[in-house]
């Protein structure tokens, strides 16, 4: 049978000042895979994302989804951010943030009424976070900020998910709730796309996975290529050494 | 109230909303100064608009106005992405560059025309009444009146209309971009308003007043809540609260209406920081010192739950073995007291069930951090609110 493909990038390169962040990257994502994205920092993992996402524009090479351009399928895509990446300070409760997941299907001007409210509050209750819904965001903890950013990218109700280091900086309880939801996902038939920085839950979380250093060094299955070889060649130490140490 | 006097309060009010609506959002953006940078740099936009038309009321000069205040946007954003210096630094050689063309312009063409650089930085609203609108030889009130009129109508349409879009690109621009909702679409309409409306309002106001009429209302509107059209509505009722009191001020102390308002706001932004409920200085301060004393009333119960023997329960060893000074001992074990927390009997302390059970739960939450059992206990104490 042939593979179907969520997402492929040909010949991508992004580069800040001139500077290539990204080199000549061809990737394949199949469809329905639980993938996480390694290498270390400065490899441009969140750059792969963003230029994915549009977010970033490449100096060569095209993205397509479903064989499709991003402009035409963003309605199938659904992003979560970096925690980092947003002012949490911002007036606004856990429960209309996960709102402006819904922002994209109803597009410009039009506004949010009883169907995204109702979407908004099942994506808050499979994260486990209705209770907290009518708190302002500052005022959670940054576990369940994670959450909340997750309900929303699960309020975007899509085919694909990117996710920018979902686990950086929360509770145990956070990364078991978040890595159950993203198998859901996976069972569900949905593509999952994670920026991963712990190496030792790949082979646990994750049935795919892609190397990345600037270049692309490998993409496949975890049980094939998740091996000292590839982790030697990202992360340019000899990696199997490294870790007894 | 003489006419005069109601359409000046009118023209203030009117400015006041104009001014808060785009104001929020800059303050929430953390472009408080941009504001600033674009009152200063409209001026070489109306000058060379007045040269065009050699007419101060002719809406090319708004035009010219905006685009200037456009133009500065930009210029500072392409200074900053050179990475050479930063932001604040892009803004401060920006403006006064664009403004002292401006400066020279008036100087070398204009001299013998109603521009001079005082009525632009301070504005002059007691003059407002007095330039009439007359259509078909009807007059139908000041011309300032209209213009901020029609300035405050189109910025509301879009606020409504885009209500969406401006807070999740201000909230998070990736997301925006990845939605489909161009940030930069965004953040120029949002410049082009701000930049319109400090022309629009300038001549009332002056360049400096717009800045403080776009700023203080959001800036105090942020701390009294944490809803983003609750914000919106404060910042209104702040801005023309104080453009009104500002005008009676400036009437009783016959002193400069816009310095007097900028006065108001001032002030209605430090009485809010005092008293602001949550974030105010007082309620954080009176807060610190709860929360310090329930930390030490912890502390003392925690010892008395983790020691059986007497002698560490001894009245006149707690002194000693929490190294607490006298005084403050004794206000911990009047506060356990008083919620029946503890009992004494001959000097010697005990925990009662309350303060046992008391005790554990809280140890319980500050070690596994889960709040679901102290939702009782959140209301008298700020240690456990998060």
């Amino acid at each position: 049978m042939e593979i179907k493909y969520a997402v492929t990038v040909d010949d991508l390169t992004v580069a800040y000042n001139y500077k290539p962040v990204l080199w000549d990257i061809d990737l394949a994502i199949p469809e329905g895979v639980l993938m996480a994205i390694v290498g270390p920092n400065g490899a441009g993992k969140s750059t792969l994302i963003k230029s994915i996402l549009g977010i970033i524009n490449p100096i060569a090479g095209s993205v397509s989804i479903y064989g499709k351009s991003y402009d035409k399928q963003r309605k199938l895509v659904a992003y979560v951010p970096q925690k980092g990446s947003v002012d949490w300070d911002f007036p606004t409760t856990a429960l209309d943030v996960v709102k402006m997941g819904t922002y994209g299907s109803l597009g410009w001007v039009k506004r949010p009424g009883k169907a995204q409210k109702k979407a908004a509050l099942e994506a808050l209750e499979k994260v486990g976070m209705l209770a907290f819904k009518n708190r302002q965001i500052s005022q959670l903890s940054g576990g369940q900020q994670q959450r909340v950013f997750l309900a929303r990218a699960l309020a975007q109700n899509a085919s694909i998910y990117f996710m920018d280091e979902p686990f950086q900086g929360v509770d145990a309880t956070t990364e078991i709730t978040i890595i159950n939801i993203l198998k859901e996902l996976r069972k569900a038939g949905k593509t999952v796309v994670v920026v991963h920085h712990d190496l030792q839950t790949v082979p646990e979380y994750f049935d795919w996975v892609t190397f990345l250093n600037v270049k692309k060094i490998a993409t496949g299955p975890v049980k094939e290529i998740f091996n000292d070889d590839n982790l030697t060649k990202t992360y340019g130490i000899n990696y199997k050494v490294s870790v007894q140490q | 109230m003489s006419s005069a006097q109601i359409e000046i309060q009118l023209i203030a009010s009117l400015v006041a909303i104009a001014c808060a609506i785009p104001g929020v959002f800059l303050v929430l953006r953390k472009m408080a100064l941009i504001s600033d940078a674009i009152s200063h740099s409209i001026l070489p936009g109306l000058v060379i608009g007045f040269f065009i038309t050699h007419d101060l009321n002719s809406p090319l000069l708004i035009l010219m106005g905006a685009l200037s205040g456009i133009l500065t946007v930009v210029l500072v954003e392409y200074i900053q992405k050179t990475k050479l210096v930063k932001e604040d630094t892009a803004i401060g050689l920006v403006f006064p560059a664009m403004f002292s063309i401006g400066v020279l312009l008036i100087a070398k063409n204009a001299n013998d025309v109603h521009l001079d650089v005082d009525a632009v930085l301070l504005g002059e609203l007691a003059f407002a009444p007095f330039d009439r609108l007359i259509v078909n030889g009807i007059d139908i009130g000041p011309k300032s009146l209209w213009i901020i009129g029609t300035i405050l109508l189109i910025t509301l349409s879009l606020l409504v209309a885009f209500f969406k879009e401006l807070k999740v690109s201000t909230f998070d621009a990736g997301l925006a971009t990845s939605l489909g909702f161009s940030p930069i679409v965004i953040h120029y309409g949002l410049m082009s308003i701000a930049s319109v409306t400090t022309v629009g309002a300038f001549d009332a106001v002056g360049a400096i007043l717009v800045v403080a009429l776009m700023i203080a209302p959001a800036a105090t509107a942020y701390l009294l809540t944490n809803d983003l059209k609750i914000m919106l509505v404060f910042s209104v009722i702040f801005g023309v609260f104080s453009a009104i009191s500002g005008y009676w001020l400036a009437h009783w102390l016959d002193a400069s209406i816009s310095g007097s308002m900028i006065t108001m706001l001032g002030f209605v932004f430090f009485l809010v920081y005092l008293f602001a409920p949550n974030r105010g200085f007082i309620s954080v301060l009176y807060r610190n010192k709860q929360q310090q004393k329930e930390v030490q009333l912890l502390t003392f119960l925690l010892h008395l739950n983790n020691h059986t023997e007497e002698n560490e329960r001894h009245i006149n060893h707690l002194n000693e073995h929490i190294n607490w000074h006298k005084i403050k001992a004794q206000s911990i074990v009047d506060l356990a007291e008083k919620n029946n927390m503890i009992v004494i009997n001959n000097q010697i302390i005990a925990l009662t069930p309350k303060g046992k059970i008391f005790t554990e739960k809280a140890i319980d939450y500050i070690i596994t951090n889960d709040d679901s059992k102290i939702e009782s206990m959140k209301k008298d104490f700020f240690l456990f609110r998060g």
